[in-house]
């Protein structure tokens, strides 16, 4: 017995910026069975009903990333997609484009600055010239070592976390994370010789511009967990060169803050953070919130038991920041 | 029922009308809050960028004085709540347990992973229920529309979330309707505040946070709501900030996930600290309560 169809309203977003004075969002309807993938939908919606709609894909498989777009406002491949669910959620599919990058036609973004940021990590391995991999032999490496970047291999570069990242669409600046994962993997390979370059390259507007909000973590379809990579960077980033930036020293100073007292204290981190200096810059907003929040300047009291953070400190964050 | 409190740094300090409202609304429907004076910040995040083991170790610290009352965990900040609940998380990894453990057994700690984080959000939902919550209010706020703004820490990542959906949560928007306000859904709900980089690049924080804002405003929010205080300073304290960046007055009042339970139970605006924002709530007060004359 054929499987029953359901009525599927689409809202696709069209829009030729030569032609077009401003986006518009054409309605389709469709009846498909509810494990029809979005892709299916709109490859029919071309070869039945409206052949100027253009969009980019390939595989069909979830395999090779071109099919990537925000459906019902998340960013997703269309092709691993079914209609059903998105209808049972939402009552209608809302297609349009990836975010973070301008339209050039319908559905089909200028992947340009996402492959730039990509590019820019040198997302290969760099070997030391002078001791050059044995020719005709496996390098090997311990499973533990293939471990701590076995998840992001699997990137399929669809820039779905691109598309999903706060930072980005504020800050053209920022890397993304899919290049920073990138950076990642090579950051822990052992035979990559160019780790301390690759960390100290990456810094100011890099990782410390990551929002640690975990949106690409939720929007990647192959698990790569981007936010989590970028977190560990972020802690081999000051093993290797303390606290050198404002992002790394609030970092670590709110770690001494909890040390010495087990609650923070705002205006010492803020002091120490943007240095004396800095502080004078954030004076005028400084008074503005204390005129109704004067705690922000009071010392905080120390924790019933705060000895016992300093025995955990002495045990665990023995690195050369550590007294600083 | 009891819970262990634990306010969490910003609650206790600048933002203790947060503190204030949350203790209010648990004397309204009978959750018994035991204190602890021993418990340690959560490191907000910040700790876990620096040192992520030495992170999960202060937090199962602070997860094993609760367990040795017996009792689960009430966090009143997404951030704690992430940070908390991470800690639990992580300690699944027998590399990580073994380090903790070699940390805190010789100080007498032995925390075993019987703790549960909850959220106020998630006990005022699921524990105490949205039909006795609507059975005790006393101020219905129709005609206020709400839009409720999350916090990254409490939904994500949705694939370790115990409850409600990481995606698409609704808890929230359901509390607001029970509370007789209308809830405003905005893609901007369960985006990022920008506060993690306030200290970093304080113009993209507020390009961030201004967009959430004019979002929640371009679909008719009289006021957003928050269960995280770090949110709250961005969104409130920051807003000024937030304005500069969109080029537009916002004038967006933004309550704390308990004063705007508060505010519906029948608390006055004084025993929720509403004067302690930075953003004057009256406008949104004044469609809850018309003055009277």
């Amino acid at each position: 017995m054929p499987e029953p169809t359901v009525t599927v309203p689409f809202d696709v977003y069209r829009y030729d910026p030569g032609r077009d004075a401003e986006p518009r969002y054409q309605r389709y309807t469709l009846d498909l069975t509810p494990h029809t993938p979005v892709l299916t939908a709109l490859l029919r919606i071309r070869a039945e009903v409206d052949p100027t709609l253009t969009l980019r894909y390939s595989c069909r498989s979830a395999i090779c990333g071109s099919c990537s777009m925000q459906i019902n406002s998340k960013s997703r491949l269309a092709c691993e997609t079914h209609v059903g669910p998105e209808l049972e959620r939402h009552g209608r599919i809302v297609v349009e484009p990836m975010r973070n990058q301008s339209v050039l036609r319908d559905l089909v973004v200028d992947q340009t600055p996402f492959w730039r940021h990509y590019y820019e990590v040198e997302p290969y391995l760099k070997l030391d010239p002078a001791h050059p991999m044995p020719e005709g032999k496996p390098t090997s490496m311990t499973p533990a070592e293939v471990d701590r970047f076995m998840e992001t291999p699997r990137c399929i570069a669809c820039a779905a976390c691109y598309s999903a990242c706060p930072a980005v669409e504020a800050d053209a600046g920022f890397p993304g994370p899919m290049a920073l994962a990138k950076l990642y993997r090579f950051a822990v390979d052992p035979r990559d010789t160019a780790h301390q370059d690759r960390l100290l390259r990456i810094q100011p507007n890099g990782l410390w511009l990551c929002l640690r909000c975990h949106l690409c973590t939720d929007a990647c379809p192959k698990g790569v967990r981007p936010s989590e990579r970028i977190r560990d960077l972020k802690e081999m980033a000051i093993a290797a060169q303390g606290a050198t930036e404002q992002g790394s020293r609030h970092a670590v100073g709110f770690k001494e803050s909890i040390r010495r007292a087990g609650v923070l204290n705002e205006m010492q981190l803020t002091r120490r953070t943007y240095g004396l200096f800095g502080l004078l810059g954030q004076l005028r907003q400084g008074l503005r919130i204390m005129r109704k929040k004067p705690e922000v300047i009071r010392r905080p009291h120390p924790i019933e038991g705060v000895e016992e953070l300093e025995r955990i400190y002495e045990a665990l964050d023995s690195g050369p920041e550590a007294r600083k | 029922m009891r819970i262990a409190y634990y306010p969490g740094c910003v609650a206790q300090e600048s933002g203790k009308e947060l503190d204030r409202a949350t203790r209010w609304v648990c004397r309204a429907l009978g959750i018994e809050l035991v204190e602890f004076p021993n418990f340690s910040c959560c490191g907000s995040g910040f700790v876990d960028e620096a040192n992520e083991v030495l992170n999960v170790a202060i937090n199962a610290r602070n997860l094993a004085i609760a367990e040795r009352s017996g009792l689960n965990v009430l966090t009143i900040c997404s951030t704690c709540q992430g940070m908390l609940s991470l800690a639990n998380r992580r300690l699944n990894d027998p590399t990580i347990k073994a380090r903790v453990d070699g940390a805190l057994k010789p100080l007498g700690i032995d925390y075993r992973g019987t703790v549960t984080v909850k959220h106020l959000l998630r006990v005022l939902t699921e524990d105490i229920g949205l039909p006795a919550i609507r059975a005790k209010v006393r101020r219905p706020l129709n005609g206020l529309k709400v839009g409720a703004f999350y916090g990254c820490h409490l939904l994500r990542p949705a694939d370790e979330m115990q409850w409600d959906s990481g995606e698409e949560p609704h808890s929230f928007e359901d509390l607001l309707d029970a509370l007789g306000a209308t809830p405003v859904y905005y893609r901007g709900r369960v985006m990022c505040c920008g506060f993690p980089i306030q200290f970093v690049k304080s113009e993209t924080a507020a390009a961030i946070s201004g967009r959430q804002i004019l979002e929640a405003k371009s679909h008719g929010a009289h006021a957003m709501a928050t269960p995280c205080p770090l949110c709250h300073i961005s969104l409130d304290a920051y807003q000024n900030k937030a304005e500069k960046a969109v080029r537009q007055p916002l004038d967006m009042p933004v309550f704390h996930l308990p004063q705007v339970v508060g505010l519906a139970l029948g608390a006055t605006p004084e025993e929720l600290g509403l004067d302690r924002h930075l953003v004057p709530v009256d406008d949104a007060l004044a469609r809850v309560r018309p003055a009277v004359a």
